[in-house]
C-alpha cells in the first residue's frame, strides 16, 4: 500500500490489508478497498436491524447508526495501531469510502426522475418555486447568522455555517471565498442530512408542513438535500418532485446571493 | 435475452423498461458530459457536476429525447441507495475530530437550527405564495387533488 509505505507504524495493517484481504485487478494490494467498503456495509446494515428491533427509534437511524459506528471503529483502529485518526481513516478507510461516494454522483442525477414525473406541478408553479426558495433562504440566512453570533461561534464559524442550504461540493468553496472552512461546511452538510433522515418526518409533522406537498418538498430538499429528497420521495410523488428541484436550484441560489450577504453583514 | 411475450394490443402500453446497462450508460454518458461542462463554471459561481447532470437528465426527459422507462429503473435504485452512499461522507468526520472538539457543541447547535429553519421558513414561504396566488390572482388551485391520486 502505498500511503502506508509512508507510515511504517500501519505496517502491520498494511501486510494484513494486502495479504489477506484480496488484491486489486492488476494483482497489486495498493490502496486497497475492501476494508472501506466492508467497514460501511457493515455499519450501515447494524443500522438498519437496529432501526428494526428498536421498532423505528429515530437515533437509529441507519446513516447515523453507521456513520457513529464507523467512526468509532476508526478511532479504536487508529489506537490499537498507534497512530492519529486521521492518517487512519485516510490510509486504511478512505480508498473504500471514496468508491462508495463517488456513486453520489449517478444517485444525485437520478433525482430528475421523481421531478419529471410531476413535471405538470414544476410547469404550473414554477414561480412560485424559485421565489419561495429565494425568499425563504434569505430569511433563513439571516437567522442562521444571528443564531451563530448569539451561540457565540466567531467569524470563520459563521462563515462556515452560511452556505450549508447548497450541495457540499458547492457549499465548500463558497465556504472558503467568504472566510469560512470547508470542511466544517461540509460537516454542516452531512449533519443536515442526518437530522433531516432522523427527524424529518417528526419535524414535518411537528410544523404541521404536511398538509402542502409542495412546501414540504421544497423544504425537505434545503434543509436535507438529497438525504431530504429521498425521504420526500417516500412521502409522495409531489413532495419527491418539489425536493429534487430544491437541490438544484437552492444550490444556484447559495451561489448567488450567499456572498453578497457575507459582504452585506461585514464577514469579509 | 429471453423474449417475454408481451400482448400487441393493450389498453395502457407500459413500455418494457430498458436492460439495466443501457440505463447504466444512459447515466455514464450523462455524467461524463456534466463533468466537460463543470469546469467552464467560474470559481465564483462553482457548479457541480451532479447538479448539470440533474438539468441534462430533467432537460431530455421533458423534450421526450429520453423516455421514463430508459433510466427510471436504475434512478430508482439509485435513490434508495442515498442513505447508504453516504454512510462515508458521514464518517469523513474522523479526519476533523479536531475542528469539533473546539467548537464541536457550538457548530452541531447551530446545524441543528439551521436545519430547521431552513426546513420551515422555506416551506411555509412556499405555501404562503401559493396562498397569495390563490387569493389574489383567483387561479385555480389543484394541489391537493392531485396530490390524493398521485399517492395510489
Amino acid at each position: 500500500m502505498i500511503i502506508l509505505a509512508e507510515n511504517p507504524e500501519l505496517a502491520m495493517w498494511g501486510k494484513w490489508l494486502g495479504d489477506g484481504l484480496g488484491t486489486n485487478a492488476d494483482g497489486s494490494t495498493a490502496g486497497n478497498a475492501i476494508f472501506g467498503i466492508f467497514l460501511s456495509l457493515v455499519v450501515y446494515l447494524i443500522g438498519q436491524w437496529l432501526f428494526k428491533i428498536s421498532k423505528g427509534f429515530f437515533l437509529f437511524q441507519p446513516l447515523f447508526v453507521g456513520m457513529v459506528l464507523g467512526i468509532i471503529v476508526l478511532v479504536i483502529l487508529a489506537k490499537t495501531f498507534g497512530t492519529s485518526v486521521e492518517t487512519f481513516y485516510r490510509s486504511a478507510y478512505k480508498p473504500g469510502g471514496d468508491i462508495i461516494f463517488w456513486f453520489l454522483n449517478p444517485a444525485t442525477i437520478a433525482f430528475a426522475v421523481p421531478l419529471y414525473r410531476r413535471n405538470d406541478i414544476v410547469k404550473k408553479f414554477w414561480l412560485e418555486i424559485i421565489l419561495a426558495l429565494i425568499i425563504g433562504l434569505s430569511l433563513s440566512l439571516l437567522v442562521i447568522y444571528e443564531a451563530a453570533k448569539l451561540i457565540g461561534l466567531d467569524t470563520v464559524g459563521i462563515a462556515s455555517m452560511l452556505p450549508q442550504a447548497a450541495t457540499t461540493a458547492i457549499a465548500m468553496p463558497i465556504a472558503n471565498a467568504i472566510g469560512g472552512i470547508g470542511a466544517v461546511t461540509a460537516t454542516a452538510c452531512i449533519l443536515n442530512s442526518v437530522i433531516i433522515y432522523a427527524l424529518g418526518d417528526w419535524l414535518v409533522k411537528f410544523f404541521r408542513i404536511d398538509k402542502d406537498p409542495i412546501g414540504a418538498g421544497l423544504g425537505l430538499g434545503t434543509a436535507g438535500h438529497t438525504v431530504g429528497s429521498a425521504k420526500a420521495v417516500q412521502l409522495g410523488s409531489i413532495q419527491g418532485s418539489m425536493a429534487s428541484i430544491a437541490v438544484v436550484i437552492i444550490s444556484i441560489v447559495v451561489d448567488l446571493l450567499v456572498p453578497p450577504f457575507a459582504s452585506l453583514v461585514g464577514l469579509r | 435475452m429471453a423474449q417475454q411475450p408481451t400482448s400487441p394490443k393493450s389498453e395502457t402500453p407500459t413500455e418494457k423498461p430498458a436492460p439495466i446497462l443501457v440505463q447504466m450508460s444512459i447515466f455514464a454518458v450523462i455524467l461524463f458530459v456534466s463533468s466537460l461542462i463543470s469546469p467552464l463554471f467560474p470559481a465564483s459561481l462553482p457548479v457541480p457536476t451532479p447538479v448539470i447532470g440533474i438539468v441534462i437528465l430533467y432537460t431530455l426527459l421533458a423534450t421526450h429525447i429520453l423516455k421514463l422507462h430508459h433510466v427510471e429503473k436504475f434512478a430508482d435504485f439509485m435513490i434508495s441507495l442515498i442513505a447508504f452512499l453516504f454512510v462515508p461522507a458521514g464518517v469523513q468526520l474522523a479526519a476533523n475530530l479536531d475542528i469539533l472538539k473546539t467548537q464541536g457543541i457550538q457548530i452541531t447547535i447551530v446545524v441543528l437550527i439551521a436545519t430547521i429553519v431552513m426546513l420551515v421558513l422555506v416551506s411555509y414561504t412556499a405555501v404562503g405564495l401559493i396562498w397569495l396566488r390563490q387569493h389574489l390572482f383567483h387561479r385555480q388551485h389543484t394541489v391537493e387533488q392531485e396530490s390524493t391520486q398521485s399517492t395510489n
